[in-house]
């Protein structure tokens, strides 16, 4: 029991970095009451912050639409709307249009971050300027969008790049749309209901159902302004009342299947062998079967114990950073990069695509482009592997742009659709990217083909 | 023309439905609106307007539209003049002896998707490689004309129009401020430099128009019998930008490969394991000029050779 406990205290400072790092950090700030460095830290620069309380569930939003319909005067008006219920905190226009420094800052850019909460739920409100900031948030996952608000003014109709925003809207996997039309005090009834009837053609032309998408009408100035309460604040609470009906909360990460990706193995004399890790997702119990998969290599075996912070423990959940000792497998077996898992939910694959975003220079990145084949150190989870990359779409990726690249790994990986990643190249983080499509496994032939050189690539190319 | 069947039947759909809630009246003259808007695409708060100005007579509010619509333009894009427009696209178009570049500028890169931007984008540029091809002769192997914002707006596209014209009536119809940035129009004076041009990303197929991020073009010289690298050098200078060709006499090779300004020292792009010299020299080939645009960057005075002259007087230029 004490050696395990010892086992823990080596984790322990890797669990530091996590937390920093970590998508689910927010989950584990609830079950994990002990004082860790960072806690003290957070305690003394932020003791006379409000404290978060979870008891909504959680959801992100985001406006789309032109630059002049008035996005930003919606949130603004949102905001207001709630805060004279006492559910968020008032903005003004300038606190969420982009301030200069927010642009200066690293790879979390233009990013407008409201937050605020009806009485069903809890939300984080999201307006990026352009398409390729879309993007960008969604490959870094800083702004992961649930569900958007379209925004047409009543007086300008659609336009002609309305058609492009909601092509953005597919292309990041936005399902839910709620559509709000602006500045119907500057229009008459006509033509809002043109509006209207656009909207919905265009929405059904681009895929989405056209006919069930809910549509408000309204004038988010006037809301702000405390005018015309019926096209003001009362089509301020429709269009939330809608927001909530129709975006659906998204699943969370504790009600999926348990993932522990292995970060060391650790062999205690008596009672086996430890791994240690944090528990990506789902929650982990005595008594579970499970199958440890990587490296080439599938085991199933049962948890015999959940162990954190020295004390055994009932049930582990998503976040926590924990200790399992497996049944009948030597510490041999087991290794770092390797993940432990419900049976049947990962398998490792060795051929995928994925959406990258490759850093400007500013950011850390290289100043250089690439081209086809150059070989990267791919990072996720606790592994990290050699990879080959191939550019479908374009001759070269330059610093600051996404793309989609054909990522093939020198040997099988855990890996699903939706994982993160971290590209290097020697001491340089080159791009961060979001698995896409699991591809055919390898052929054998297919995998020698990776280690060659440019040299010998070319040949077979003559020789064809 | 499927298509278009479609969106009226669907029109049609709604507009009975909204029969059934409606009175008959409005929805006469909301199908009337509705039609105009759909025919002209003009905002739809300028369709009433020329509605209730002809009293509802749909043809002549249509004429009163396309009459309009310059003048609305103008004031739109007067409206808009002041608006930070750093988003876009730059695009090339060359042969053999010309070549033009050009950057067009807007707000929203949403914008630069959309097939009205990419249209006044190609006019100009055609208009630009047309302007290469006028009598203005400079010494030197080729003739460089550097046009600016005013300048391009000056040049007369393709159905008589100037350009300022056709981008305030774009201007119009997006709601959104755009820029003619600049353009390079090059002609080469004599039939041993050869002009090749590179966006980023590149077309799938080879053609001699195309648009992107970034562009370049490039004049060399290179005998016919050796393989021409003049497109991979171009590719080489949009993605690793250089600050000028360099010398190699005069300039010394920086100490760290990465932070490379001198086309001739740096790292080949394409193969890492040669510098652009090696490749160069291997190919026999020779730089005579280039120039490179990043769309939305701010430093136009480090261009390299960028200097602003009235239009009369580039032709004695070099």
């Amino acid at each position: 029991m004490a050696t395990i406990s010892f086992a823990k205290s080596l984790v322990n400072p890797a669990l530091k970095l996590v937390l920093k790092q970590s998508q689910c950090s927010h989950i584990r700030c609830t079950s994990l009451p002990t004082l860790t460095p960072l806690s003290i830290i957070l305690r003394r620069n932020y003791a006379e912050k409000q404290i978060f309380e979870r008891n909504k569930p959680h959801c992100n939003v985001g406006t789309i639409g032109h630059v002049d319909h008035g996005k930003t005067t919606l949130t603004a008006a949102i905001t207001k709307v709630l805060s004279d219920l006492n559910l968020a905190q008032k903005k003004g226009y300038a606190d969420i249009d982009n301030a200069p420094e927010e642009k200066a800052r690293g790879i979390t850019i233009n990013v407008a971050h409201v937050e605020y909460q009806t009485d069903k739920r809890h939300y984080g409100h999201t307006d990026c300027p352009g398409h390729a900031d879309y993007i960008k948030n969604m490959i870094t996952g800083t702004a992961q969008m649930d569900g958007a608000i379209l925004v047409v003014a009543a007086t300008d109709g659609v336009m002609p790049q309305t058609r492009e925003h909601l092509i953005l809207a597919k292309q990041i996997g936005i399902e839910h749309i709620v559509v709000f039309i602006n500045k119907v005090d500057a229009a008459d009834q006509e033509m809002v209901e043109l509006v209207e009837m656009e909207i919905r053609e265009l929405m059904s032309e681009m895929g989405y159902d056209g006919d069930k998408i809910p549509v408000i009408k309204g004038s988010a100035l006037c809301a702000l302004e405390g005018k015309s309460p019926e096209i003001g604040a009362e089509a301020i609470n429709k269009l939330l009342e809608e927001v909530d009906n129709f975006i659906p909360t998204p699943v969370r990460e504790l009600d999926k299947p348990f993932l522990l990706p292995v970060e060391s193995v650790h062999s205690i004399p008596g009672r086996g062998t430890v791994v240690t890790g944090r528990l990506y997702r789902g929650v982990l119990k005595k008594g579970t079967e499970c199958e440890i998969v990587g490296h080439g290599k599938v085991m199933k075996t049962t948890v015999t114990g959940v162990e954190m912070f020295h004390k055994t423990l009932e049930e582990a959940q998503a976040g926590d950073q924990l200790g399992a000792l497996v049944r009948s497998i030597k510490r041999e077996q087991i290794r770092r990069g390797m993940v432990m898992a419900k049976p049947g939910t990962v398998k490792a694959h060795d051929s995928f695509d994925a959406a990258v975003y490759i850093l400007s220079k500013e950011e850390g990145g290289r100043a250089k482009p690439f081209t086809s084949f150059i070989q990267l150190q791919m990072f996720s989870m606790t592994w990290d592997c050699a990879t080959q990359v191939t550019i479908p779409d374009k001759e070269m990726v330059m610093p600051g742009e996404d793309s989609t690249l054909q990522l093939r790994l020198l040997k099988p990986m855990v890996c699903e659709t939706g994982q993160r990643f971290t590209l290097r190249l020697g001491d340089l983080t080159l791009g961060t990217g979001v698995i896409t499509k699991i591809n055919k496994d390898l052929s054998e032939d297919e995998r020698l083909k990776l280690l060659e050189g440019k040299k010998a690539r070319e040949k077979a190319a003559a020789k064809k | 023309m499927k298509q278009k069947v479609k969106s009226y039947s669907t029109m049609i759909l709604q507009l009975v439905r909204r029969l059934h809630i409606t009175p008959v009246c409005q929805a006469a003259e909301s199908s009337l609106l509705a039609k105009l808007r759909k025919k002209t695409g003009y905002t739809i708060a300028n369709c009433k307007k020329a509605l209730e100005m002809n009293n509802n007579d749909s043809d002549k509010a249509e004429a009163w539209l396309n009459e309009q619509a310059q003048a609305m333009g103008w004031a739109k894009a007067t409206k808009l003049a002041g608006r930070k427009a750093l988003q876009g696209l730059v695009a090339v178009k060359y042969d053999k002896n010309h070549g033009a570049l050009v950057e067009l500028n807007c707000e929203t890169d949403f914008v630069a998707k959309n097939d009205k931007f990419q249209k006044v984008l190609e006019d100009a540029t055609l208009a630009c490689y047309k302007f290469a091809h006028t009598n203005l002769q400079s010494k030197g192997p080729i003739t460089k004309l550097e046009l600016d914002s005013e300048q391009l707006g000056g040049l007369t596209a393709d159905g008589g129009k100037k350009l300022s014209e056709v981008l305030a009536l774009f201007i119009g119809s997006v709601g959104e401020n755009a820029i003619l940035r600049r353009a390079e129009c090059w002609k080469a004076n004599s039939s041993d430099v050869k002009i090749t041009a590179y966006t980023h990303p590149a077309p799938s197929t080879p053609r001699d128009y195309s648009t992107g991020k970034y562009g370049a073009l490039l004049a060399y010289k290179q005998p016919n019998d050796v393989e021409d690298v003049g497109k991979q050098i171009c590719q080489h200078i949009v993605g690793c930008a250089p600050r000028k060709i360099g010398d190699k006499d005069k300039d010394k090779p920086s100490k760290n490969a990465d932070d490379e300004t001198c086309l001739i020292f740096q790292e080949y792009l394409l193969d890492p394991s040669y510098t652009v010299e090696e490749i160069i020299q291997n190919n026999k080939l020779e730089v005579v000029d280039y120039v490179r645009f990043s769309c939305g960057e701010e430093a136009e005075e480090e261009m390299p050779g960028f200097e602003k002259q009235p239009l009369d007087t580039v032709q004695t230029l070099q």
